[in-house]
């Protein structure tokens, strides 16, 4: 879902550039106080981890049936970890370096940030928290609860991303509206069930190993249980 | 000076999952395992204008990693990349944070 240099028209550029360091600098200051704490600094060997999990699984296409691949974004994954905020920044780093290889465009890099970061950080994370909430009433586990919420809440946004990076595309002219959404959606209904299988799992596994890393637990309810 | 004793598990931990990504890839890459079909925005692009149009979209800049052609040395080299600027920028973040704080307690 990485847009190319060249796709979008300048005010679309400008347009999502603004968007995407205002919601930076807004994250900035509602990281909380995840790190304002002494031991804070514990965290960011653990961030540095994470960044290049989601580097290395953003680098890689497992096949997609179809004659296609898909590649994790792993906003939603990010979120849950960090909290909606911090995802957003996360997202952004990790664009860059993956511009600096061709992967994205740098004038695009706005518009790749509020895809990935803000509809598939942001907005992902709020879908799962809403599941959560819902499944907050049933007697599953909790480690269930945040699992199958991920996969959804991440599914859905990554779809909803390839919707918006559609109406991107068209609106800078290259595609007409109706194929670039279609196909945008089409091919990240497939490819969204990638999504939301890894996000899940680790997840899962980070959940049952280390719940403390998932700094959001709260902001679920996951933790009045 | 860092205390590496009160790091000690970040450290390892981070190590850990560092190389085991690294092996990761190079076996990803290597038994090919890994697709090398366009992704969902490359698919309907190269769909409705072919290969060649994609290829020669106008970017204001050549990216200046682009030259390393082998994925997986990129794929290391981006890895220590983002790593070291995600550390980097969150440890300005806290540290930045903590000053803050400090400054509203006196």
């Amino acid at each position: 879902m990485h847009i190319p240099d060249g796709l979008l028209d300048p005010i679309t550029i400008i347009i999502l550039w603004i968007v995407s360091i205002s919601v930076m600098i807004i994250g900035y200051f509602r990281m909380g106080n995840l790190f304002e704490k002494e031991d804070s600094e514990k965290l960011i060997p653990y961030i540095g981890v994470l960044a290049a999990v989601i580097f290395a699984f953003q680098f890689v296409n497992y096949p997609v049936p179809g004659g296609t691949s898909g590649h994790l974004v792993g906003g939603t994954l990010v979120a849950i970890i960090l909290g909606p905020w911090a995802s957003v920044i996360v997202l952004f780093l990790i664009l860059v370096v993956q511009s600096l290889f061709g992967d994205g465009g740098i004038t695009a890099l706005g518009a790749n940030t509020f895809n990935m970061g803000i509809i598939g950080g942001m907005i992902g994370f709020y879908i799962v928290v809403f599941i959560v909430k819902l499944l907050n009433h049933t007697s599953l586990k909790k480690e269930v609860k945040i699992t199958i919420a991920t996969a959804i809440g991440s599914y859905i946004a990554i779809v909803l991303a390839s919707f918006i990076c559609g109406i991107e595309i068209a609106i800078g002219g290259a595609i007409p509206i109706e194929i670039a959404i279609l196909s945008m959606v089409f091919w990240h209904l497939i490819i969204g069930l990638g999504e939301g299988i890894i996000s899940a799992l680790i997840v899962f596994y980070i959940y049952k190993t280390k719940p403390d890393f998932i700094t959001t637990e709260s902001i679920m309810g996951l933790n009045k249980r | 000076m860092i205390e590496f004793k009160r790091y000690k598990w970040p450290i390892i931990t981070f190590l850990v999952i560092a190389v085991a990504l690294i092996l990761a890839l190079a076996t990803g890459f290597t038994i090919g395992f890994l697709s090398e079909n366009p992704d969902g925005l490359e698919r309907v692009l190269i769909d409705t204008y072919g290969e060649e149009w994609l290829e020669n979209l106008i970017s204001p800049w050549v990216p200046i990693l682009s030259w390393i052609t082998n994925d997986y040395v990129a794929g290391i080299i981006g890895m220590i990349l983002s790593i070291t600027l995600m550390i980097g920028v969150f440890y300005l973040i806290s540290n930045s944070k903590k000053k803050k704080g400090r400054n509203i307690e006196i």
